[in-house]
């Protein structure tokens, strides 16, 4: 099935089924792109979209909520997680893992948060070019960071109690001597 | 013991057993000064070269925090004080199941690519700032 593109000019939407386009609020005078086409063109010079202006006459002026459309929820991409693959309906940004690259950044580890904050830029802007599967793989290399750095905190700080223990221990025995 | 109550408990062991070291960890923080013990871990890289890496001082600034003192834990890391607000803000967002196409718009404002590339910036420039 063909899979369609949008642009405001500025960001790039997509990709949508044209069943999908319907709720998307294009005018004919939107910029649309499917692979194959050369360059990004008029809707109303597509004759398959062309259909989409006709039937939006006839629908209520309040156009219903994308997301009740499509009937996903946009943030329970990782609810399946067997289904990372591309999947159309799924056209919603996955997890940047930003929040908790901060986290790791102040509270820990300064390379791993930072990698991570990359790599939560590179799933924004890897999702609004089209690239799904290059989001989702950012997405899960910022995931890995924000992972590492997560352990490697905890692994620091029970291993500094543990030595600070021992120490403690070993000076006390040291001053009974 | 009944069956379900042991259920119960190995259902939630793993989170009680978060909570009473996150409230370890508080009243820790809470009561003894990072200055004046040594229990607290030292940042690596500050002990290595010298210069202040983003994190340092936020182990004060969340003993000044939890004691109410907002001038003294501005004062060890800001950085940390404006996250605070930001990190709240951006789990509501992501925890939010079903949001609402404004959230939605905010959302992509105040985390989108811009938001994050606007993050990065700052914790650098806060990084070098720190260090001059």
């Amino acid at each position: 099935m063909k899979k369609y593109f949008y642009t405001d000019g500025y960001t790039n939407f997509g990709p949508f089924t044209l069943e999908e386009l319907k709720y998307k609020n294009i005018t004919p005078e939107t910029n649309v792109w499917y692979e194959g086409m050369g360059d990004w063109r008029k809707a109303s010079e597509v004759p398959e979209l062309a259909a989409l202006f006709s039937s939006n006459i006839a629908s209520p002026p309040n156009p219903p909520n994308p997301f009740q459309a499509t009937g996903q929820s946009p943030f329970n991409q990782s609810a399946d997680p067997q289904n990372k693959a591309y999947d159309p309906f799924l056209n919603t940004v996955p997890k940047t893992w930003l929040v908790e690259s901060i986290l790791v950044t102040i509270l820990c580890c300064l390379p791993f948060g930072i990698a991570g904050i990359i790599n939560a830029a590179k799933v924004e802007s890897r999702f609004y070019a089209g690239d799904l599967q290059g989001a989702q793989r950012a997405s899960d290399e910022a995931k890995k960071w924000t992972k590492i750095g997560f352990i490697v905190s905890i692994v620091m700080t029970v291993l500094y109690v543990l030595l600070m223990i021992l120490g403690v221990v070993g000076s006390i025995f040291n001053y009974g001597n | 013991m009944d069956l379900y109550l042991i259920m119960v408990i190995k259902k939630y062991y793993l989170w009680s057993i978060g909570i009473i070291l996150l409230f370890i960890l508080i009243l820790t923080y809470k009561f003894f000064n990072p200055i004046q013990y040594d229990i607290f871990p030292k940042c690596p890289f500050y002990v290595i070269t010298g210069y202040k890496c983003p994190g340092c001082g936020s182990q004060r600034a969340i003993h000044y925090l939890l004691n109410f003192d907002l001038q003294n834990a501005w004062r060890q890391n800001f950085l940390l004080i404006i996250a605070i607000p930001y990190i709240i803000t951006g789990l509501i967002f992501e925890y939010q199941k079903s949001p609402t196409p404004k959230m939605l718009k905010w959302r992509k404002i105040l985390f989108g690519y811009k938001a994050i590339v606007m993050v990065f910036i700052i914790v650098i420039g806060f990084w070098i700032v720190r260090n001059l």
